[in-house]
């Protein structure tokens, strides 16, 4: 009993030691770590498998680098990302040929793996094939730029790289800036490739072998990932390494508990919280609130333009007119975003070719109800309207105000709440005749979005519509190098918009980056997550 | 003749175990089948990048093995469980068995911890009520107790944690098993507060208490109820019996009385309720470990089930299936000691 008593004391004795010695080398890393929370996991270490979620894509910008990367602009006073502005990361200049057709990149001669290997641009070419050739994510990504056979990348030499286009299309180099595609150190790669996976899926997913600002010291997956920052890594903008030593993305189900954690000083960074905590946080004034409108994304109000009675364009008019929008925007977003309803069009044409643009819509039930006689339907009808689960928090208070409203105009609107993978199910076999989902798009340009979300028989295509004269100018528009041309075809495709009423945009919600004081350099990014790179500390 | 008991009790466990493996294995069938009637595709779920379309989708099917007819599906999935293999999770990219593995331990952990806190206090609360009932102090105890369940273990989660790490800040923050900026001991058993003292590291093996504490508590508030109410009955049907009369009678120290003669015969269905409650605690515990980011595998199982990722629902259900199966062995082990004269058959 006498010697077993010993042990714990002498264990306590130790570890007190152990703690006097260690507490101020834990204080000062406490102020180079950052600790981000989060309510979603990271799955893989390699963004291009099928299923990773938007945190790996996050972390995969710190591992991996790409050949170039977005600048950031202010925008209203907050820092965004720059399509405009296509810097080098690991390539440290690109030239595009007069033509267009083809993109040279020079890569920086001082760029090394974390295995403390060079770059090359081998290595650069069989990451570009892997994307394009292998069952990933990268093929649907790159084929938006023109970029599809392992044939338009060529080596001219160590240090050089070539991409030959079929056509001078201007989201090409964009799209090599997008989370995609990275650049892998080819030869650990091959080496664990086996003959049924030549291009290590199944092994990047576990380890990233990359020449990015972090790299991975601990992986759990669905639970946490801790990086430590590779000193050697010049890919900056400052040119220099990334501030803070050490990175931890943690996940942290319940927002409430997000909000504590941010609050406490125990949390630096998170970017999911709900509205009302924002909203309670931003009011207490002791953390830094940046709420940036997400200007790549929006929430809509669909209907499916082939299942009766939304396939009339007049029951959609009713319903785009039958809507509360300041109340639903107050009631899901609590204000928090862009709203995409009320604009003035002057003579009853879009005043922009930009998408998405505020419609000229407002609550209005008398131009609702003549809408609804015009279609033949005085009396109303019955219908559903679905949300999915993990949007509950918004969607739930907004759906009840749309029973509401359009129960005045005889619409009478039974409400579904479905599991996520049922909703996308039925989206994807087109079943919903009425519904509200959001979109994101990672390089917004409105024929992109045209192309992609209002042409075709798939998916995206919430709204199911299908018009001509909408695909055929959003497809010319796509390789229309004259901005004003370009602009028109953008007035001409929101107009069909407006006139056809397939979806109803309602706002863009903000991101609401919740932050300790000290935290700088906060910077909204085409994929809706933080680039770890970008903060520091003051 | 204690060794030919022990022998003979193994050999009925032993026995009892075996036959409870077709229904573990109608459980499996019936979880395979169920998962694949519910409407929701997971292929289409997962393919939802900015970008994904038709195709793939059809590469996540392949990837799930869901190209193929159901009772192929099924074959293979039997074929590959024969093999230790549970398949894959698409949710975390891992091997089910793997993510199991990992999670069982801090479910286990955390429901062991909340069950020995709930009877370390209903077992003297229902002994206290039913020494006494009637009485202020039986009142007082059924209130506390109808409070803890009328309560939702989230609400009084989030209610204890408001107040101990967000307003008191004695708690550490309720993130997961252990602080974040502490390194984990060795996995010997996969429960930290084991693990910590094997590594002898007191700090550590404070910190992990210290974060188990609170969600442990939670749980156990929700079930002190059922525990002390069925003290409270057996404890005054034992208490109102012959023996204890006699016992009185003979002049016995109270103590004696109570606990070695009318606690002991109370005790049995206390174990059955502890154990029936235990299996629910596992299962059931999602929305402590949702509210404490535990990484156990309640909560696994249920973002499983959101997203409709096929192998770690079934993996999770036959997991807890034959937990299920060991619990009740257990407690027919238990039962005999606690009454001889019960054996297990």
């Amino acid at each position: 009993m006498r010697v077993r008593d010993c042990k714990p004391l002498l264990g306590l004795v130790a570890a007190v030691a152990l703690l006097l010695a260690a507490a101020p080398v834990k204080a000062q890393t406490r102020a180079e770590t950052l600790r981000y929370v989060t309510g979603a996991s990271v799955n893989t270490l390699d963004p291009n498998v099928p299923g990773s979620t938007r945190e790996a894509f996050a972390v995969s910008l710190s591992t991996y680098d790409r050949l170039v990367s977005f600048g950031r602009k202010q925008l209203n006073g907050k820092w965004v990302f720059d399509l405009d502005k296509i810097t080098g990361e690991l390539a440290e200049s690109y030239e595009v040929s007069p033509d267009g057709m083809k993109l040279t990149f020079h890569l920086r001669k001082d760029a090394k793996f974390q295995d403390g290997t060079p770059v090359t641009a081998e290595d650069v070419k069989w990451s570009l094939d892997r994307a394009v050739t292998a069952p990933v994510l990268g093929k649907a990504q790159l084929l938006t730029g023109s970029l599809t056979s392992a044939d338009q990348f060529k080596v001219i030499d160590p240090l050089t790289f070539e991409v030959t286009l079929p056509k001078p299309d201007k989201l090409a180099l964009p799209n090599l800036a997008t989370v995609y595609p990275i650049i892998i150190n080819s030869k650990l790669a091959k080496a664990n490739a086996t003959p049924e996976d030549p291009w290590a899926i199944n092994w990047l997913k576990e380890h990233a072998v990359g020449s990015g600002a972090y790299i991975i010291e601990s992986f759990k997956p669905g639970e946490q990932v801790i990086m430590k920052r590779n000193e050697a890594w010049n890919r900056g903008t400052a040119e220099k390494a990334a501030f803070f030593k050490r990175v931890i993305v943690q996940s942290v189900p319940e927002p409430a508990t997000r909000a504590n954690l941010v609050e406490r000083g125990d949390a630096d960074l998170v970017i999911d919280l709900q509205a009302s905590d924002v909203q309670s946080l931003e009011a207490k004034g002791t953390l830094k609130v940046i709420s940036t409108p997400q200007y790549n994304a929006l929430t809509f109000i669909s209907m499916n333009n082939r299942i009766p009675p939304f396939d009339n364009v007049n029951v959609r008019r009713a319903i785009a007119y039958a809507l509360p929008y300041d109340d639903m925007f107050k009631a899901a977003l609590f204000g928090r975003g862009t709203p995409l309803f009320g604009a003035e069009w002057p003579d009853g044409q879009p005043t922009s070719g930009a998408y998405p643009i505020a419609q000229p819509v407002k609550l209005d039930l008398e131009k609702a109800r003549g809408f609804l006689k015009a279609a033949g339907m005085p009396d109303g009808f019955s219908t559903t309207f679905s949300f999915n689960v993990g949007q509950a928090s918004t969607a739930e208070p907004m759906s009840a105000l749309v029973k509401e409203s359009l129960a005045k105009i005889n619409i009478k609107v039974d409400i579904q709440k479905m599991p996520d993978a049922q909703m996308s199910t039925q989206i994807n076999e087109k079943k919903l005749p009425f519904f509200t989902e959001g979109i994101v798009a990672w390089l917004p340009s409105t024929d992109y979005f045209y192309r992609n979300f209002y042409i075709g028989d798939q998916r995206w295509n919430y709204s199911s519509i299908n018009d001509p004269e909408l695909t055929a100018i959003a497809q010319e528009a796509r390789f229309e190098p004259d901005k004003a041309k370009y602009e028109q075809d953008g007035k001409k495709l929101n107009a069909i918009h407006f006139a056809e009423m397939p979806q109803i945009p309602l706002w863009q919600p903000s991101q609401d980056a919740v932050m300790a004081l000290s935290v700088e350099g906060y910077t909204y990014q085409f994929h809706r997550q933080v680039d770890y790179r970008d903060l520091s500390r003051k | 003749m204690i060794i030919t008991t022990l022998g003979a009790t193994v050999k009925r466990a032993a026995k009892r175990f075996l036959s409870s493996l077709p229904a573990l294995f109608g459980v499996l069938v019936f979880t395979f089948l169920l998962m694949r009637v519910l409407p929701g595709d997971p292929a289409v779920f997962f393919a939802s990048g900015p970008n994904a379309g038709k195709a793939e989708i059809e590469l996540i099917r392949k990837q799930m093995g869901l190209d193929k007819p159901v009772p192929q599906q099924l074959v293979y999935y039997l074929y590959d469980l024969g093999r230790g293999n549970l398949g894959n999770s698409i949710m975390t990219g891992q091997s089910v068995t793997k993510d199991l593995r990992d999670r069982l331990p801090a479910s286990l952990e955390l429901t062991f911890s909340a069950l020995l806190i709930a009877l370390v206090f209903a077992i003297p609360l229902g002994v206290l009520a039913a020494l006494r009932p009637g009485s202020l102090i039986d009142h007082g105890i059924r209130l506390f107790c109808a409070l803890g369940v009328c309560v939702p273990t989230f609400v009084s989660g989030l209610l204890l944690i408001y107040v101990f790490y967000y307003l008191l800040g004695i708690a550490p923050d309720p993130t997961g098993r252990i602080d974040i900026f502490t390194s984990l001991p060795p996995s010997r058993t996969g429960f930290l507060l084991v693990d910590f003292l094997l590594a002898g590291d007191v700090s550590g093996w404070w910190g992990a208490f210290k974060q188990l504490i609170l969600p442990a508590v939670t749980m156990a508030l929700f079930v002190i109820a059922p525990l002390a109410r069925i003290t409270r009955a057996s404890m005054l049907v034992s208490l109102g019996s012959d023996f204890v009369r006699t016992a009185r009678s003979v002049g016995l120290s109270w103590w004696r009385i109570v606990v070695t003669y009318a606690l002991r015969n109370a005790i049995l269905p206390v174990i059955t309720i502890a154990g029936i409650v235990f299996s629910t605690m596992l299962g059931a515990n999602v929305l402590v470990e949702k509210v404490f980011s535990w990484p156990g595998v309640a909560s696994y199982a249920l973002d499983a089930l959101l997203s409709s990722d096929y192998a770690p629902v079934q993996g999770f259900v036959l997991l807890m299936a034959s937990i299920f199966v060991i619990v009740n062995l257990v407690i027919d082990v238990l039962y005999g000691i606690a009454d001889p004269r019960v054996s297990v058959g």
